[in-house]
């Protein structure tokens, strides 16, 4: 297993699962995030991209993120075969 | 055995989960809507019997965890760590299971006697999941139970669960330590808890759980330490000691490692009792948002909604605003004055109570019929699960105000009536936000307001009354989007700062009952606040107009003086009497008096209405009047409501049915105004406070300093616009 880029998810292309590496927020907003699912280790994918906020998918949880915030969350995409890792 | 015992349940669970649901479903119409003391959060409670059992249910607000930060989940921790209810139920979506576990988790560790409830079971059957629930109880060591209480299924044997709580509450305690952290974490968890437990007095908090929110850093959790005998020795020796240890392995983030631990739990958790089919349906909900949130599709469609929404607001409620006015104006005036004429009252003291109490009474009961339509048109977006698109969709336009997606439905509101606007902003987390939001709405033209347009336009442009109407709506929206823009860079620098995050929860079709209870639970709290302030105004203005005692002309009364005085300011704005200054300050009260305020001053026909012969009482034809129209009125609604589902298509063509009792008006208008200064006359009455309700709503809703500046803020920009309209007019030598 080769290591994977670690990229912001606005750059994530629509459609690929990967996982989250990182959440730079300060303690609170972090705590806010991850009870919605958006912590390290979960796997999140962006079902659109209007230029506007992102729709993501969390687990069964579908989120709209604001832009500014989803340029501070790092992910790495998954290997797609390897679906339901959970 | 007649005594019957108390018990008290808290109900707690993410948003969306069908939290209300299921309160809805156990209380029925008992219940109880108010707010938490001191936070505008709300409260409601309700009760149920069950054999021998009277239950009392805390719907708590619904948070995704317990973490303290907001309100929400400071009010959901407090409550039940505090106050000690006998049962916690815990709703969890079952067709989103991983996510909701979380609060799960965290309320396993609080160690109240629970119960969880898998609701809408339904769904995640359909979308083919399997949950073991015998093994799942097994392992959170807690009752856990499948319901469906959109449609009632589980609600009985969550009665009998509820009730074999209170019979043995042991069987329904999760074990202390159920959630177990990792090494080191669970290492300084264990050492920690152990310093707690030799303490004498925790007020029947678990050791465990006050050791992991010490770790935490919870205030609440200090509180109790520092209480307890001996309990600031543990926090000043044995915390820092552990803090210490515990920052050399996971740096400042302690508090994201427990989070990440009991994510890990969750996951554990999810993975030993659901099944996931092989291949994921792609869900109808993830093909609807395909469409609706289309980067070409999804504002159209946004605005499609919103044009039925209205369409349904104005004409199906028009018919029975018409028949309550009816009523008000024939049975109960009519009826009023015989009583007081028999018990020989006053003449003062009859037109006190017809022309003040009930007429203001009145005005505010009228608005009920648009209000119920429009909250319950609200109500079918946020529980079917539109509105969270639709902020979805908005987010990027409002970015330009420095605000989110979240302040758009509010704004949208704001069309129909400011007074549920103020109050729908509630939905948008930051403060700021929500403020600057609040202070934008009063310029969204409200319905009250289009009477005023119409009367205007109708008397001064002609076949052009419509294209001012329409401009006047759209000089709202600009003037909206600059004073947002500007009050974003200048006070409110910190709503740009707020994240946007938002749920979208799966479509679903909402009950009648949730419908019904939004709806009611609205209208009577408008009913309650802004019916009190505007009866209060209406019968103080009743005093204005009425004294000095004998007043002939209302130019000479109170009110009369005060509009005298006021007149000058709006001199450069082309509308200086003292009748317009009038018509104005009632307009403060609520738009829908402006144009009777002008009737009565311009026509002056308000007196010889109810002279001393009593009026001919006719009881049979009253009763037969109001339940025919009421008949009627059900009659028209359903036509208009079937022309609003089908724009475009005229399946009833509406009887043209206009009095023209306005020419009277109409003619004393044209001596008093030119088009230009009923332009300008215009432009005021859209911009300038639209009515002492919404002033009462932003009071209770930001505090007086906030209502006032909105009040400021309407004042001069609408002098500002109104006199810049009537001066650039006159250059350009209209009017």
């Amino acid at each position: 297993m080769s290591p994977k880029a670690v990229l912001p998810l606005t750059m994530l292309p629509p459609g690929r699962p990967a996982r989250i590496v990182e959440v730079r927020a300060g303690r609170h907003l972090k705590d806010r995030l991850a009870g919605l699912g958006l912590l390290p280790g979960n796997t999140v994918q962006v079902l659109r991209d209007n230029g506007g906020p992102l729709l993501l998918a969390v687990g069964e949880t579908r989120l709209a993120l604001g832009r500014g915030m989803a340029h501070k969350i790092l992910v790495t995409e998954t290997a797609p075969q390897g679906e339901s890792t959970r | 055995m007649t005594a019957s015992r108390r018990l008290r349940v808290a109900l707690a669970g993410n948003p969306n989960a069908g939290k209300s649901t299921v309160f809805n479903a156990l209380t029925g119409a008992h219940q109880h809507v108010g707010n938490w003391p001191g936070k505008t959060v709300e409260k409601k409670e309700g009760f149920y019997r069950y054999r021998d059992l009277v239950v009392e249910i805390v719907d708590l607000p619904g948070t995704y965890s317990l973490s303290a930060y907001s309100p929400e989940e400071r009010i959901a921790q407090e409550f039940i760590t505090e106050e000690h209810p006998d049962v916690v139920v815990n709703v969890v979506d079952a067709s989103n299971l991983e996510r909701n576990l979380y609060l799960t988790a965290q309320l396993l560790e609080i160690g109240a006697p629970m119960i969880i409830v898998l609701n809408m079971a339904d769904v995640a059957e359909q979308l083919g999941y399997k949950i073991d629930v015998g093994r799942f109880a097994q392992l959170v060591g807690v009752p856990v139970l499948t319901a469906v209480a959109s449609k009632e299924i589980g609600i009985e044997a969550l009665r009998e669960q509820i009730h074999h709580a209170a019979e043995a509450p042991e069987f329904h305690t999760p074990p202390p330590d159920v959630l177990q952290y990792d090494h080191e974490l669970e290492k300084a968890v264990r050492h920690l808890t152990e310093a707690l437990g030799t303490l004498s007095d925790l007020q029947g908090y678990r050791p465990r759980w006050l050791a992991v929110k010490l770790i935490e850093g919870d205030k609440q959790a200090r509180r109790v330490v520092r209480n307890a005998p001996g309990g600031e020795a543990v926090l000043t020796t044995v915390l820092p000691k552990v803090m210490r240890k515990l920052q050399r392995v996971y740096g400042e983030d302690v508090d994201i490692a427990l989070a990440d631990a009991r994510y890990a739990f969750v996951r554990g958790l999810a993975r030993q009792v659901l099944t996931l089919p092989k291949h994921p349906p792609r869900t109808l909900s993830d093909r609807i948002d395909q469409i609706v949130t289309n980067r070409w599709l999804g504002i159209p469609l946004f605005l499609f909604f919103m044009y039925v929404m209205f369409s349904l607001v104005q004409n199906v409620s028009a018919p029975f605003m018409d028949w309550i006015d009816s009523i008000i104006s024939g049975p109960v005036t009519t009826w009023t004055l015989a009583g007081l004429l028999a018990l020989h009252a006053p003449p003062w003291l009859i037109s006190l109570i017809v022309d003040g109490a009930i007429a203001g009474v009145g005005s505010v009961l009228t608005f009920i019929p648009s209000l119920m339509v429009m909250f319950f048109a609200l109500a079918f977006m946020e529980d079917s699960g539109y509105l969270a698109r639709a902020a979805f969709v908005m987010d990027k336009a409002m970015a330009f105000l420095g605000l989110n997606g979240r302040a758009f439905i509010p704004m949208i509101l704001g069309f129909g009536c400011n007074v549920p606007a103020v109050y729908a902003t509630r939905t948008i987390e930051n403060r700021a936000a929500r403020v600057l939001t609040g202070l934008l709405i009063p310029f969204m033209s409200c319905s009250a307001r289009l009477p005023v347009y119409v009367v205007f336009g109708m008397a001064f442009f002609g076949k052009d009354a419509g294209l001012v109407v329409w401009s006047l709506y759209l000089v709202g929206i600009v003037v909206a989007a600059i004073a947002g823009w500007v009050l974003s860079k200048v006070v409110f620098t910190e709503v740009h700062k707020s994240v946007f995050v938002l749920e979208l929860p799966r479509y679903r079709l909402p009950t009648w009952q949730g419908l019904w209870l939004h709806t009611w639970e609205h209208t009577s709290e408008f009913i309650r606040k802004a019916g009190t302030v505007i009866l209060g105004i209406a019968i103080l203005l009743w005093f204005l107009l009425n004294l000095p005692w004998g007043v002939q002309n209302p130019g000479e009364s109170y009110f009369g003086k005060v509009s005298h005085a006021l007149a000058p300011i709006y001199e450069p704005a082309g509308f200086g009497t003292w009748q317009a200054a009038g018509a104005l300050i009632s307009g403060f009260v609520a738009k829908e008096v402006v144009i009777s305020t002008m009737s009565q001053i311009y026509i002056g026909e308000q007196e010889a209405k109810h002279l001393q012969e009593p009026p001919v009482l006719q009881p049979w034809e009253d009763a037969k009047a109001i339940v025919v129209g009421f008949g009627e009125a059900t009659w028209k609604a359903t036509q208009a409501l079937l022309d609003s589902l089908t724009p475009g298509i005229r399946l009833f063509p509406t009887a043209s049915g206009d009095e023209g009792n306005q020419t009277e008006l109409s003619r004393a208008l044209h001596k008093a105004f030119t088009p230009l200064s009923a332009l300008a006359f215009l432009v005021y009455v859209l911009l300038y406070t639209p009515c002492m309700a919404t002033v009462a709503a932003q009071a209770q809703e930001y505090g007086w300093q906030w209502a006032l500046f909105s009040v400021g803020l309407g004042l001069t920009t609408a002098w500002l616009l109104a006199t810049a309209v009537f001066q650039v007019g006159r250059l350009l030598g209209v009017g």
